[in-house]
């Protein structure tokens, strides 16, 4: 029965999974064992849920995912208007929606809603047959979610649109010298959109995408951040004694900023560890999309890669400096149980398509 | 063949490469400066409050500005524990106090907390002199909030207050730290945006001893902005030290621009007690007051307007033609409705005898509002209490909800499940039962009067001269509005008139008083008109609650007005 059950799951794909929720609650643990909350405990919880959900949704398969896609669509854009009326705000930001006990984040699953709209949209279009049509429909289903979480704000979620669009667009087959256009009119509207900016969402901006003009904020936060990751040096400190992450100089360091206390315990080597673990993880997603035909198939596995790649990109890339402080999680490895049940969706979808894989 | 998935596959590992080789350079090539910045946490992020914009009166003299304070701060890491008995000797503090405060909320691990704020300047020196037996401990002169002319504008500009843990917790941290004030009340509450600015900050690297060393980035903190009001400091100064000791409210409107140049409530309080933690007895003592000094009797209470009233009913009877001016009716003192119903009296026992319209606002005389009542329903005194703004919401800045209240048949019957009585009809006529209002809607209503119907809306921050929006009209026939002002000149240049006390010598004023009963204290006194006659400059209210007639109490108050402002006003000598 059980052979049954899991046969058809692609094993290295699931032990990928597994590795990084297993590093994500050693360090969650560390991260916050001297403060209350046991989040660790919490996070055993969310993991066995989300893997339970990376198990079964190949056995729904994908396919019924893109058939009501448009209807997750529109759901979620209902939400993330919602939110704006009825959400409740933090740091000055509006995200959350409070159903009864359960605080919902509608950008997190907007994001999955779209990608299978969209993925759903282009499948049914050949690429050889208008461009033009196709590629602005798919363009307009992607820029209002984009404009609605922008708006809330949540600049570092709606970032993750445009990868995502990029990978799903090319993976269709949409054609180069629309590709040079797109990137040609965005590059013109940035300084039209800018015009139209109040005062006060153009400092957001500049302070988003460099972090020292505030000093008070995330520059602060930024600098803490590089000397965590970076005083961890080639060995790290050990695990449960680093001192800066353990000390608050860090904050969230339990959620977004959890590298910075990997950076700092295990070092370079187990900063390392962390990214052959992706690596691996990604490659398997590789390996499931070499072995299928399905247009839509490959375009859902590859939104899927290029919205964790962005995530793991932008994420460990603030630690050190190279990428804007956006409240992103670690895919799989920070607390937080929607992300993490989200992304377990996302790669159930994608076990599916392996599952599949001999349905031509 | 290289195909789009290889180019796609390559470009994935190329950045995760990348994040390797990001990181191999942070943590291996320069993971020793790391390690000691981070093995001696010397990085300091001192927040930087922005200082708050100023708020001016019309002639740029300051009703709010900052003054420099001297804190006393520590950062609890770097305090040893000598330290803790010697200051709370010096601060003359509990020594529990002061470990409470040392380990209170901070927004960043080695930002400084503050042990006490405010102190004077002889404590702060000798705290000062003492620093090398005080590690971690330190002065900060900071800038808090002033208002140098105590309770004079004290309802106008309101005050701040420190933000509180739950506020905090919800608001921008670019803008609100976690010991910021807000503004709580008037101008600092509605226009704390502006008046806020931008907090900064800068990042220092220290050395062992906690002295900086270098800045590493700053930012500065942007001044709040300033803003200029229409009241003139001097007039509503004088006001004040007129109604001092009443429950009153005075206002005077420029008639031109639309500005209020004195708006006045007695008793106020010191809105300096809110800023420095070293008052919070007094602020007790105000926020307990029975007087309740908080509350701004101008348009955040409503009273019964009284003889005031009768302007809108004379005007209602005459736009809807029920009554022309010379409509006659006799007063012998009491009216009687039905041959049994109780008499209504008027204020004059012996009667005013046969009056038209002039005489009977002139006198004042509730008989011949009862006989015009007689030819009203309560819905149409309603409508054009309406028109004239009753009832209706303001558009002043710091306070856009009137709370006056104009009764209707329909309300009264949703309200008490009973018809409207026709005698409750001669009460309205004469501003009294359900009728409320605010005394800055009865200065609105007057002015719209005095504007011959053009739409007001009383502001306090000074506009732009150029901005003059488009001003809608009220529906009410110009002729009968020109009835009423000369019937408000009489109420106070005849002999006859209820409102002679006010007369002043240089030139001509219309006004009307009104006399509130409010059972069992003595009545509510009211006066309003604008000034002069011809060409009017002003509009005015003055209210005293509980002040007795109002031909006498507030007529004098006007007088007093008047005088002030022309004084204030005269064209200097050359």
């Amino acid at each position: 029965m059980l052979r049954r059950l899991l046969n058809g799951i692609h094993f290295p794909l699931v032990f990928a999974v597994i590795a990084l929720a297993a590093i994500g609650m050693l360090f969650i643990y560390s991260a916050s064992y001297r403060d209350p909350g046991n989040y660790e405990v919490k996070q055993v919880f969310w993991v066995l849920i989300g893997l339970g959900v990376l198990i079964g949704v190949p056995f729904i398969g994908y396919r019924p995912f893109l058939s009501v896609s448009y209807f997750f669509y529109v759901l979620s854009l209902v939400l993330l208007v919602l939110v704006d009326f009825f959400g409740h705000k933090h740091l000055g930001a509006q995200r959350w929606l409070s159903l009864g006990p359960i605080a919902i984040q509608p950008s997190e699953f907007a994001k999955l809603a779209t990608l299978l709209a969209v993925v759903n949209f282009l499948g049914v279009h050949h690429p050889w047959e208008g461009q033009i049509k196709t590629v602005s429909v798919a363009l307009l289903l992607l820029v209002v979610p984009f404009a609605l979480i922008v708006k809330q704000p949540d600049l570092g979620t709606a970032l993750l649109f445009i990868p995502m669009s990029l990978v799903m667009l090319f993976l269709w087959g949409v054609r180069k010298r629309f590709f040079i256009a797109a990137f040609g009119a965005a590059a013109l509207a940035v300084p039209l959109a800018w015009e139209f900016l109040k005062e006060y969402q153009k400092k957001r901006l500049w302070v988003f995408l460099e972090p020292n003009r505030d000093p008070l904020g995330s520059g602060y936060t930024a600098l803490q951040a590089k000397i965590a990751v970076g005083s961890g040096g080639l060995w790290g400190k050990g695990y449960l004694a680093g001192t800066q992450s353990q000390l608050h100089f860090v904050p969230e360091h339990h959620t977004d900023f959890i590298f910075c206390v990997i950076g700092e315990e295990w070092g370079f080597l187990g900063s390392l560890l962390v990214l052959c673990c992706y690596g691996f993880l990604f490659h398997s997603i590789f390996l499931i999309m070499q072995h299928t035909t399905d247009v839509k198939a490959k375009m859902l596995c590859g939104g899927v890669l290029a919205l964790l790649l962005s995530q793991v990109v932008i994420n460990i890339g603030m630690t050190f400096g190279l990428m804007p402080i956006a409240g992103l999680p670690l895919p799989l490895v920070s607390y937080g149980g929607s992300s993490f049940v989200m992304t377990c969706i996302a790669l159930g979808l994608v076990l599916s398509v392996y599952r599949e894989r001999s349905i031509f | 063949m290289f195909t789009r998935f290889h180019f796609f596959q390559g470009f994935v590992f190329l950045m995760l490469a990348a994040l390797g080789l990001g990181l191999f350079h942070t943590q291996v090539v320069r993971g020793h400066y790391f390690l000691e910045l981070s093995t001696r946490n010397h990085i300091r992020l001192i927040p930087l409050e922005a200082p708050r914009g100023r708020v001016f009166d019309q002639k740029n003299r300051l009703l709010a500005t900052n003054r420099a304070s001297y804190n006393v701060v520590a950062i609890p890491e770097d305090v040893t524990p000598e330290v803790y008995p010697l200051l709370a000797k010096l601060l003359d503090m509990p020594e529990a106090d002061l470990r409470e405060r040392m380990s209170a909320g901070r927004e960043y691990p080695f930002a400084p907390a503050v042990i006490r704020g405010d102190v004077t300047r002889e404590l702060a020196f000798k705290i000062e002199e003492r620093q090398p037996e005080l590690p971690g401990v330190s002065i900060r002169v900071d800038g808090v909030r002033y208002y140098p002319y105590g309770e004079t504008a004290s309802h106008v500009i309101g005050y701040i207050g420190a933000v509180s843990r739950d506020e905090y917790r919800d608001l921008d941290h670019d803008r609100y730290g976690m010991n910021s004030m807000v503004g709580r009340a008037g101008i600092e509450r509605v226009f704390d945006e502006s008046l806020r600015g931008w907090r900064g900050g800068e990042q220092i690297e220290v050395n062992a001893s906690g002295q900086k060393v270098q800045v590493l980035s700053d930012r500065k903190p942007e001044p709040g902005e300033d803003i200029k009001l229409t009241l003139d400091l001097e007039f509503q100064k004088r006001i004040m030290d007129m109604v001092k000791g009443q429950h009153a409210s005075v206002a005077v409107l420029d008639l031109e621009t639309d500005g209020l140049l004195a708006m006045a409530s007695a008793p106020g309080y010191d809105p300096n007690i809110f800023v420095s933690p070293a008052t919070s007895e007094q602020r007790m003592t105000v926020l307990k007051d029975q007087n309740s000094p908080m509350l701004d009797r101008g348009i955040n209470a409503a009273y019964p307007p009284g003889s005031v009233f009768k302007l809108v009913t004379a005007l209602a009877a005459l736009d809807l033609g029920k009554i022309t001016p010379e409509t006659r009716f006799s007063c012998n003192g009491s009216f009687r409705l039905g041959p049994k119903s109780k008499p209504a009296h008027c204020w004059f026992k012996a009667g005013h005898g046969s009056i038209n319209l002039y005489e009977a606002l002139e006198r004042s005389c509730n008989v011949y509002f009862f006989n015009v009542a007689k030819r009203l329903t309560p819905d149409d005194i309603a409508h054009y209490a309406h028109v004239l703004g009753l009832g209706e919401p303001m558009r002043l800045e710091i306070g856009r909800l009137a709370p006056g209240f104009i009764p209707d048949s329909s309300w009264k019957r949703a309200k008490f499940h009973q018809p409207w009585y026709q005698g409750e009809t001669l009460n309205m006529a004469i501003g009294q039962g359900y009728v409320l209002v605010t005394p800055l809607e009865i200065l609105r209503l007057t002015s719209i009067i005095a504007k011959d119907g053009l739409v007001v809306e009383p502001h306090i921050v000074a506009r732009d001269r150029q901005f003059v929006p488009e001003k809608p009209r009220v529906a009410i026939q110009e002729q009968n509005l020109d009835v009423i002002r000369r019937a408000m000149l009489q109420v106070v240049e005849s002999d006859y008139g209820t409102g002679q006390l006010a007369r002043v010598d240089f030139d001509k004023l219309a006004g009307k008083t009104g006399t509130a009963q409010a059972p069992p204290n003595k009545s509510h006194s009211w006066m309003t008109g604008f000034f002069p006659y011809k060409d009017p400059k002003l509009a005015f209210v003055v209210f005293v609650e509980h002040g007795g007639s109002g031909g006498i109490t507030s007529a004098r108050l006007v007088k007093q007005v008047l005088e002030t402002w022309k004084e204030l006003n005269a064209a200097p000598v050359t």
